[in-house]
């Protein structure tokens, strides 16, 4: 068992975190070099970036975008986000580990605050969960990952907290093995699944809009290649 | 060597299949290769692959785009959610242009598209309306329009295309009259000729509809179904011109004089080609702007693409509408704040509206005179399409559909404003309108922006000795003394 924990602890979370890095860093890197690549091809090269990028950034605002039928989801979003990005990055336990493996450290957040910031990620994150249940056009639009990956990060979350305390009924192991395998699982998964929008997210909107200035020749080069000619209609 | 041992049974199967619309030449067999080889020339030569990719991985499955689409507020079923439509692509895209996809087939034995798959999309992007409502709403930024753009350019591309849609577009493109109506163009200046008697009727000028001038300011594109179907509106819209001073500074041109562009909604090579020929008359006219009638595809065809298929000189686009705010706003024109009684409300067309391009101006054209007007709601940017989107309104076999599904939370709409008059500045919502308040009997009538100017337009009184009749006889004078002197 300490050697799980121990392999858990060290190599394994150095290589799930080399798989999410890299794999983000490609995905990224992919993504603006499509971007060049697009405005490069079309011939309507006149973009507004700045509204585009201001757009974009106002949906990170709970406030600004409501969600026009169930306001506590946009509420809940927001501050399950908040969570998810601030307490593994900002946990002091957390940056020790990050110290052990890549050699940097920052500044912390204290025990109170992170203790907050981790309950209202476990009760908005189970809001979610339950929207995703009960709410029928998001049931309707979900599969196993959406689900597998929200439970996932709960368990994160759930064994992290209850490692954190003075006494608890599971020893101290356990929890903390099933917190660090469950949190590798999340990193490898994340360049490969909808988790990658963490990264992908300045880029997309940019990319639909800069997609409706089509390069002049497309359509006739499709038709060209399909039909061997630019063919009557 | 796969298909051949498939194809008896696929051929069978796709016999049986009904089309949920007429297409002229319905492919038997191969589909599923034809699609993936259509689809890799995309791949190729377009910009849609970045798009793809991105996309591809983009969708958190929040579900807001479903709570805001017509369609599926309508029938609550998941194949009507935004962001599963659009799934059906990506997941081709996924399996069959990617290094994940390629493992799945390899590995798990994922057999790829499937004739069915095709069946449901030739389906299910045409319930779509393109009306882009759900783009506002993705918080990811996910515009389904450009997936159902796709998707349906890739069928057209093997012929499966509402036959409606395809025999306008190859008669403007390919015909003789070069207009999707296939007016021909003697029959069209009759009908300037016909309107020009009815204005004069009507107020007592001489407004005109003219024909192949050149070097003007504006050349203009209606939809040339306004032609046929809404004589008031482009009454109204020469009238508006003819007020502002600027009759002699706009034509028609009689070579090519249609705004539609059915292109928009299905394929990438025609809107080009479409928005070429505008280019190419408005230069053989040797105007300076492409000025569009009241119809918001033809509006946002033109506008948004004009740059893109445009290698020569830039051409502004402007539409009527703001034509027409201008005059007002530069007392140009005036109208008659009693004329109008009734109550009105205005129906964004998506086109125009869903970008914040045409929202305020046809309010401040309205509000100027009408003293009664309401809003539906909600109303501008966020309007609710009114179901006939997407080029479906000109495909009769889905008329059910559009009064049942897509245009059922429209009516319900304008019925609640109790509105008397619904202003629509777009020729394919005033049709689906007009279908819709007889549907759904609603006591409205579906009229266009400038048939209501043309009731509220002051003219000033012609009267036999006034400066204008005098200006002309001098003119006239002048030119009869000059002929004489050269004689
Ligand atoms: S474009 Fe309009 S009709 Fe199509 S999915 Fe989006 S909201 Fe629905
Ligand atoms: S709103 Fe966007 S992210 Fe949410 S389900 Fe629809 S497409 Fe996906």
């Amino acid at each position: 068992m300490p050697d799980l924990y121990e392999l858990a602890r060290g190599p394994l979370f150095r290589l799930s975190f080399l798989i999410m890095a890299l794999g983000l860093l490609r995905l990224f890197l992919l993504s603006l070099f499509g971007i060049v690549q697009m405005v490069r091809r079309a011939r309507d090269k006149n973009n507004s970036y700045g509204k585009i990028l201001l757009t974009t950034a106002s949906w990170m605002l709970p406030v600004h975008r409501l969600h026009r039928h169930i306001p506590l989801i946009s509420f809940s979003s927001f501050l399950f986000h908040a969570g998810v990005i601030v307490v593994p990055l900002f946990l002091l336990d957390h940056i020790y580990l990050w110290q052990a493996s890549i050699g940097i450290a920052w500044p912390g957040i204290s025990r109170s605050v992170a203790d907050v910031l981790t309950l209202l990620t476990l009760i908005t994150g189970t809001l979610l969960l339950g929207f995703r249940i009960f709410s029928r056009s998001i049931r309707q639009n979900s599969g196993f990952v959406d689900y597998f990956l929200l439970i996932v990060l709960l368990l994160i979350f759930a064994t992290g907290y209850i490692a954190s305390r003075p006494y608890n009924p599971i020893p101290y192991q356990t929890v903390m093995l099933i917190h660090l395998l469950s949190a590798e699982v999340f990193l490898v998964l994340t360049p490969f699944t909808k988790i990658a929008h963490c990264i992908l997210f300045p880029l997309i909107r940019l990319t639909s809009e800069l997609a409706w200035k089509f390069p002049p020749d497309a359509g006739r080069n499709v038709t060209i290649q399909v039909h061997g000619e630019v063919k009557s209609i | 060597m796969g298909s051949a041992v498939a194809a008896p049974s696929v051929n069978q199967e796709t016999k049986k299949k009904k089309y949920p619309y007429y297409i002229e030449k319905p492919l038997e067999e191969g589909r599923v290769q034809k699609f993936l080889e259509i689809f890799a020339a995309f791949l190729r030569h377009s910009n849609y692959k970045p798009l793809l990719e991105i996309y591809s991985r983009a969708s958190t499955k929040c579900s807001r785009c479903a709570n805001t689409c017509q369609i599926y507020q309508a029938t609550g079923d998941p194949k009507d959610i935004p962001c599963y439509r659009s799934n059906i692509l990506l997941d081709i895209y996924r399996r069959h242009f990617t290094i994940g996809g390629w493992l799945r087939g390899r590995i798990l034995g994922d057999p790829g598209l499937q004739e069915e798959t095709i069946d449901e999309m030739l389906d299910t992007f045409y319930h779509c309306t393109g009306c882009r409502r759900c783009s506002l709403e993705c918080p990811m930024g996910i515009d389904h329009g450009l997936m159902m753009r796709l998707t349906r350019n890739i069928l057209s591309e093997m012929d499966i295309i509402p036959k409606a849609l395809l025999v306008s577009v190859r008669e403007q493109l390919e015909g003789k009259t070069a207009n999707t109506s296939a007016i021909p163009a003697p029959a069209m200046m009759d009908t300037c000729e016909f309107l020009e008697e009815e204005l004069e009727e009507l107020t007592g000028h001489p407004i005109k509809f003219p024909i192949d001038q050149e070097n003007v300011e504006y050349v203009f594109f209606p939809a040339v179904s306004d032609y046929l179907l809404e004589p008031d509106t482009l009454m109204g819209n020469a009238a508006v011109l003819y007020a502002a001073g600027d009759q002699d500074n706009w034509t028609i041109g009689s070579q090519y004089f249609d705004g539609i562009n059915y292109g928009l909604f299905y394929n990438d090579a025609i809107l080009g080609r479409i928005v070429e020929k505008e280019i190419a008359e408005t230069r053989r006219l040797k105007g300076k702007k492409i000025l569009i009638g009241e119809c918001g595809h033809a509006s946002r065809s033109a506008k948004a693409f004009a740059p893109t298929f445009n290698d020569g000189e830039e051409i502004p686009v402007i539409s009527i509408q703001e034509y027409t705010l201008n005059a007002i706003e530069q007392g140009k024109i005036e109208l008659d704040p009693d004329a109008i009684g009734e109550t009105v409300t205005y129906h964004d067309p998506c086109n125009i509206a869903r970008s914040g391009w045409l929202v305020e101006q046809p309010r401040k054209i309205l509000k100027s005179f009408v003293k009664n007007f309401v809003e539906m709601e909600p109303h501008g940017k966020a309007n609710y399409c009114c179901g006939g989107g997407g080029g479906t309104v000109s495909v009769d076999e889905v008329y059910d559909y559009r009064m049942k599904v897509s245009g059922k939370i429209k009516a319900d709409q304008i019925r609640a404003t109790g509105a008397e008059i619904v202003v629509a500045p777009c020729a394919n919502c005033k049709k689906q309108l007009k279908e819709l308040v007889e549907f759904y009997k609603i006591p409205a009538t579906v009229v266009g922006l400038h048939d209501l100017i043309l009731r509220a337009l002051r003219l000033p009184p012609i009267d036999k000795s006034s400066e204008e009749n005098n200006e002309q006889k001098s003119q006239e004078e002048q030119i009869l003394e000059g002929s004489g002197t050269h004689a």
